[in-house]
C-alpha cells in the first residue's frame, strides 16, 4: 500500500512538473483589448505582423474577433481558429451578418447609407439571377425573363422599384432535364458573391465583400492579403468579369490564358470582342460605376441592365444638355463619407460635382471654372479632364446616348 | 543517518514527494483560481502636476485619449474616442475628425458630420491634494 502511495505521489509530482513545463513552452500572450468590445484577445501573439486591414477598421478599435470570430484567449492555433467565421473570408455571405453586420456597421438603414449587407444579398452580383433566368428562358424552361431563381433563396420585404421582384427560390439544377442547363450549373454556379467558392486558397476570398474589397497586389493571387479598400482597381473587377472563353460549341468554360496581365490594358479587359472608348479602358470601373450599381439598390432584379444606369451621358451630357451637377451644401452628404474612405480628392462644401440620374454625387468629379470637368481616378489618383458633348461637333441623337451608340465614333482600335 | 533504516528512508521519500506534490498542486490551484482573463480596464489616469497645464492650454493626453482644457472655469476634459465606433479622433482645425469613418466634431465636441450621432463625452477631472490631475473615464 505504501509503495502504491509513493508511486502515486511520484506520478503526481511528475504530472505537475510536466504541466509546468508544457505551460512554460506556451508563448507569452500579447494582449489586445479593443475599444469596441473591451474584451481581451490574444490573437496578436501570433499575428502581430499583419498590417491594419483598413483605416476604417483599426485593430486598436475593432480587434480581430469581432470580425473573424475564433477563440480570443486560445494560444493553440487549432483551438484559436476552430470557431473562426468563414475561414479565410469572414465576409463570405454565409456568415457576413455575424462578421460585418450591426446597425452601426454594415447592416444599418438605407437612410444612414449603411445597409450594405441587405443590398448585396439581393443584388444581381450575389443572386446571379440574370444569368440563371436567361439560361432557363433560352432553353425553354421559363416562359419569360422575369427572375424566379437565384444561387440561394432570397426575399425582399419591400420592393421599391418597378423592376424589383419580391423573392427568388434557390436554383436546383437537379430538376432540369436540358443538358445545357445542367452544364451551366456545373460550369457557372461557382461564380458570384453568394456562391460556394471553388476549392483552393486562391478562391478563398472571391466571395462576399472580399471579392471586391480585398484586391490582390502585384504577384499575390487575388485576395491573399489582409486588406479592405474602396479603391478597387479594374484588375479586381476583371478577376470575375473577364467572360473567360466560354465555348458555346462545347458549352464549357475555358479560363483565359492571358490572365492576370496581358500585353496592354485594353487587351486585358473583359469581353475580348467588345468595343471600348478611351475612358472605358483608361479609367477604373469604379470611377464611373456607382456603389448602387455594384452592390444593388436593395431590390431583387432580374438582370444587370435593370440596375445599371451609368452611361457616357452621365458625365458628358448630350448635344443638347450638360451633365447633371449639384453643389455640395450638406456636410452629411454621402459624398464626404465616400471621399473620406478613399481620399483621392479634398472634397469641400461648396464644390460642384456631377450627379447620376438617381441623384448620387460622383464625388470624384468636379466642375471646373472654364466649364470643363475633372475626374480623379479612385484607384490611381490620376487626374482626367474632359469636355461636355454640348458645344462639340457630336451629331448623335440626344436620346441615344448609351455607350453602345458612342462606340460608333469613339471606340479605340484593339 | 547511519541509523536510518531502509523502511524509514522509503517513508521519508514518500512523505517528501507527497509534500512537494501537494505544495505544487496547491500553488497551481491558487494560480488557477486567481487567474484573471479580463484585466480590469484602467479608468483613472494620473497625468501629472496641474502646473504643467497652464491656464489657456488645451493639451492632448494620448494615454487616455483625451483633450485636457484649462480655461477660466478650471479644468475640463473631452474624450477623444469617437462616439460612432470608438476610434481615436484627431484634432482638425478648431474641432476634431475621426480618421476611421469621417465623423467631425466642433471644439466643444458637438457633432458636425456623421456617422457619429452623439457628442464627445466630457470626462471628470480631479485635482488631488498633491496637485496631481486625475482624469476619470468611467
Amino acid at each position: 500500500m505504501k509503495r502504491l502511495i509513493a508511486l502515486g505521489s511520484a506520478l503526481l509530482l511528475l504530472a505537475i512538473v510536466a504541466a509546468w513545463w508544457a505551460n512554460s513552452r506556451q508563448p507569452k500572450p500579447i494582449v489586445l483589448i479593443p475599444t469596441l468590445t473591451g474584451k481581451p484577445e490574444y490573437c496578436l501573439t501570433c499575428h502581430s505582423d499583419l498590417p491594419e486591414i483598413s483605416k476604417s477598421h483599426p485593430i486598436k478599435t475593432f480587434g480581430c474577433v469581432i470580425c473573424h470570430g475564433g477563440e480570443a484567449l486560445a494560444l493553440n492555433a487549432d483551438l484559436a481558429h476552430s470557431t473562426m467565421r468563414g475561414g479565410a473570408n469572414p465576409s463570405d455571405l454565409s456568415v457576413v451578418q455575424e462578421s460585418c453586420g450591426g446597425s452601426s456597421c454594415h447592416s444599418g438603414t438605407a437612410e444612414q447609407n449603411n445597409n450594405h449587407i441587405q443590398r448585396v444579398l439581393t443584388s444581381v452580383q450575389a443572386t446571379y439571377a440574370g444569368a440563371i433566368t436567361n439560361i432557363l428562358y433560352t432553353y425553354g424552361a421559363e416562359g419569360d425573363l422575369t427572375a424566379r431563381f437565384g444561387i440561394r433563396a432570397v426575399a425582399d420585404a419591400q420592393v421599391t422599384t418597378s423592376t424589383g421582384v419580391p423573392a427568388l427560390q434557390a436554383f436546383d439544377p437537379a430538376g432540369a432535364s436540358n443538358p445545357a442547363i445542367q452544364k451551366f450549373a456545373v460550369n457557372c454556379l461557382f461564380c458570384h458573391l453568394n456562391a460556394q467558392p471553388l476549392p483552393g486558397p486562391q478562391f478563398d476570398r472571391l466571395s462576399g465583400c472580399a471579392a471586391c474589397h480585398t484586391p490582390g497586389i502585384g504577384s499575390l493571387p487575388p485576395g491573399q492579403i489582409h486588406k479592405l479598400t474602396t479603391a478597387i482597381p479594374y484588375t479586381q473587377c476583371n478577376t470575375c468579369h473577364n467572360r473567360g472563353n466560354y465555348d458555346l460549341r462545347a458549352m464549357a468554360f475555358v479560363p483565359r490564358s492571358d490572365q492576370p496581365q496581358a500585353a496592354d490594358r485594353v487587351q486585358n479587359y473583359y469581353q475580348p470582342i467588345a468595343q471600348f472608348t478611351k475612358c472605358e479602358y483608361e479609367l477604373d470601373c469604379i470611377d464611373c460605376h456607382t456603389r448602387t450599381e455594384a452592390m444593388g439598390d436593395g431590390d431583387i432584379h432580374s438582370n444587370e441592365t435593370q440596375i445599371q444606369y451609368i452611361q457616357c451621358r452621365t458625365c458628358h451630357g448630350t448635344p443638347t444638355q450638360l451633365p447633371s451637377t449639384k453643389m455640395l451644401t450638406d456636410p452629411n452628404d454621402i459624398a464626404f463619407r465616400q471621399a473620406q474612405l478613399n481620399p483621392v480628392v479634398d472634397l469641400e462644401l461648396g464644390q460642384t460635382v456631377i450627379v447620376t440620374d438617381k441623384g448620387e454625387p460622383m464625388w470624384n468629379t468636379r466642375v471646373l471654372p472654364d466649364g470643363t470637368y475633372q475626374l480623379v481616378g479612385k484607384a490611381t489618383g490620376q487626374v482626367f479632364t474632359f469636355r461636355p458633348v454640348m458645344g462639340s461637333g457630336c451629331t448623335q441623337n440626344g436620346i441615344d446616348q448609351s455607350s453602345a451608340y458612342c462606340h460608333t465614333c469613339h471606340a479605340v482600335q484593339r | 543517518m547511519s541509523n536510518l533504516s531502509r523502511r524509514d528512508l522509503f517513508k521519508l521519500i514518500t512523505t517528501a514527494l507527497l509534500a512537494i506534490s501537494g505544495a505544487l498542486g496547491l500553488g497551481a490551484l491558487f494560480r488557477f483560481l486567481d487567474y484573471q482573463t479580463d484585466p480590469p480596464l484602467k479608468t483613472a489616469f494620473d497625468i501629472g502636476l496641474a502646473e504643467d497645464y497652464p491656464a489657456g492650454s488645451r493639451s492632448l493626453i494620448a494615454e487616455v485619449p483625451a483633450l485636457l482644457i484649462h480655461d477660466q472655469n478650471g479644468f475640463s476634459a473631452l474624450s477623444l474616442v469617437c462616439t460612432h465606433l470608438g476610434c481615436t479622433i484627431a484634432q482638425n482645425g478648431t474641432g476634431f475628425a475621426c480618421p476611421c469613418h469621417g465623423s467631425r466634431y466642433d471644439a466643444d465636441g458637438n457633432v458636425l458630420r456623421g456617422p457619429a450621432q452623439k457628442p464627445l463625452r466630457h470626462l471628470r477631472v480631479e485635482v488631488g491634494s498633491d496637485q496631481h490631475v486625475i482624469l476619470h473615464t468611467d
